[in-house]
């Protein structure tokens, strides 16, 4: 599903993010990024969705390189690719369902299908019941949610995500890694980098250590370190 | 598609209203810098009319009788091929004078249908030598009295003031209107890049879902594009108001009798509109695609 093949990437020419980093991740794997801050997490996840271009190597997503492909073909690209932030990026003014429409509104999608699929997505992260709320009404874990459910929508093959649990207390975060897990059994590959131990080493699944851009670490079923 | 462009009309009339106080700064600019456009070419417009016989250099104009006999005109001609005085003629014959004629007032034809070209008068247009007026009054005297004339028009010094005078404020119009042209594009790169930076969130989300730039695209310059149909649009009225004010009082000068034609034909206000509605919305384009290629890098 993803392939990185000696990926390098460097910032203005002298910060290292990612040096001759490879791996291959299978479709349905769920994939922990784990590392200090600074060692290339981000980067990792930004040069699969085309959001960086590496210097140097090649990588592939779903059959196709996408460090070569050209910038309009990007935003099909994206479409099967999902996206959680840190900070949920959701869009104030917008309610609960209608920020989980809008992802799919700009991809052109037709109104009835958005009117079938919004409440679907919002019954599986649980959020039924706070469809009309504006995001300052609901807790952080509410909103990061909110967040996954805009990221899954669209029913990607592959879910990115950069410290979802980044501004979650303990509890809460159990409760996104159930949401995340339970997206990565319907069949999508999920890639999230994370700080966070406790959830690495209960998951128990395949970890993917960096550390000042080499990928030091790679083992299936690991713990954090 | 028609859900897109549901999308596209709310999206660009939301960041339009939040963006009020900007966005009718814009507009107003564009009024006023199409208003001073539209005038400027009015004017020049009534002003080509008006002197239209009295274009390259000539001074005056003799006009024969229609029944002149051929031995009168042949008389002055031989005048005008021979005297130092005359640098050089157009003889305009009746059939000519009558095309003129209905075109300067193509929208009068109850006026046309009341002419023949055997009723029009033709006439010998005189450029000569020495433009100085006293020159030319002289020379008007002397072919007023030869056989066969009706009448000699001269371009009186108060006809050259007059179209120096509008040449001038048309110009002096075209060239403010130049410069509010260009300020009113930045104006509307201003409030679209404003549009974009109020909503930075939206758009990074946008292109993390995989909307395409040309649908990030649409709403912005959709906004720039009704701000300079709008301003285009409040800049129309003001032509007519200039037609209906400004070169009414050119009409009724009692001084110069030719200023009556000062005018411009019906359909000339309505497809100066038109030309202001495609400046307006070039300029809102324009603006707005300045913005979105600058700072929406997708």
């Amino acid at each position: 599903m993803i392939r990185f093949e000696t990926v390098t990437k460097t910032y203005k020419g002298e910060v290292v993010a990612l040096r001759e980093a490879s791996a291959e991740i299978q479709r349905g794997e769920f994939v922990f990024l784990v590392g200090p801050s600074g060692s290339g997490k981000s980067t990792f996840i930004r040069l699969i969705n085309r959001e960086e271009v590496p210097d140097a190597g090649k990588i592939l997503v779903a059959g196709k390189d996408v460090s070569s492909l050209s910038s309009w073909k990007v935003p099909y690209l994206r479409r099967n690719i999902g996206y959680v932030f840190q900070d949920y990026k959701l869009l104030p003014k917008k309610t609960v369902t209608e920020n989980v429409a809008f992802a799919l509104e700009v991809i052109g999608r037709p109104r009835p299908i958005i009117k079938r699929q919004v409440p679907a997505i919002l019954e599986l992260v649980g959020l039924s019941r706070k469809a009309d709320r504006l995001p300052e009404e609901l807790s952080g874990g509410e909103q990061q949610r909110v967040s996954i459910a805009r990221a899954f929508v669209n029913r990607p093959l592959i879910l990115l995500a950069d410290e979802p649990t980044g501004n979650l207390d303990p509890a809460t975060s159990v409760g996104i890694m159930r949401l995340l897990d339970r997206i990565n059994r319907s069949g999508t590959t999920v890639v999230m980098a994370t700080h966070d131990r406790g959830i690495v080493d209960t998951m128990r699944r395949r970890v993917i250590e960096l550390d000042r851009g080499i990928l030091v670490r790679d083992e299936s079923r690991g713990v954090y370190e | 598609m028609i859900f897109r462009f549901w999308y596209f009309i709310r999206e660009t009339f939301v960041s339009l209203w939040r963006n009020l106080s900007l966005t009718l700064a814009a507009i107003l600019t564009v009024a006023i810098s199409l208003a001073l456009v539209g005038s400027s070419l009015l004017i020049r417009e009534g002003a080509d009319q008006a002197t239209a016989q009295f274009q390259e250099g000539v001074e005056f104009i003799v006009f024969m009788n229609a029944d002149a006999l051929e031995n009168q005109n042949e008389g002055i001609r031989k005048v005008l091929d021979t005297s130092p005085a005359i640098k050089e003629y157009v003889y305009v014959d009746k059939f000519a004078a009558y095309e003129e004629f209905r075109e300067l007032f193509v929208d009068k034809p109850e006026l046309v249908e009341s002419v023949t070209p055997e009723i029009m008068p033709p006439s010998y247009r005189i450029v000569p030598s020495d433009p100085d007026a006293d020159n030319v009054m002289e020379l008007a005297r002397q072919f007023s009295e030869q056989p066969g004339v009706k009448e000699v028009a001269t371009a009186t010094e108060a006809i050259r003031q007059i179209e120096d005078f509008s040449t001038r404020v048309s110009q002096a119009l075209l060239l403010a209107a130049i410069v509010l042209v260009a300020v009113s594009a930045v104006l509307i790169l201003n409030t679209v890049f404003t549009a974009i930076s109020g909503r930075k969130t939206e758009i990074e989300v946008m292109k993390l879902v995989g909307a395409t730039n040309w649908f990030i695209r649409i709403p912005f310059m959709l906004e720039g594009t009704i701000h300079g149909l709008m301003g285009a649009g409040l800049a129309v009225p003001a032509l007519f108001v200039v037609d209906n004010k400004v070169l009414a009082y050119f009409q009724k000068s009692e001084a110069v009798p030719l200023f009556r034609g000062f005018a411009v034909p019906d359909g000339f206000v309505w497809n100066t509109s038109i030309w202001i509605l495609v400046i307006g919305a070039a300029i809102g384009m324009i603006g707005s695609a300045f913005a979105v290629t600058r700072y929406l890098d997708v």
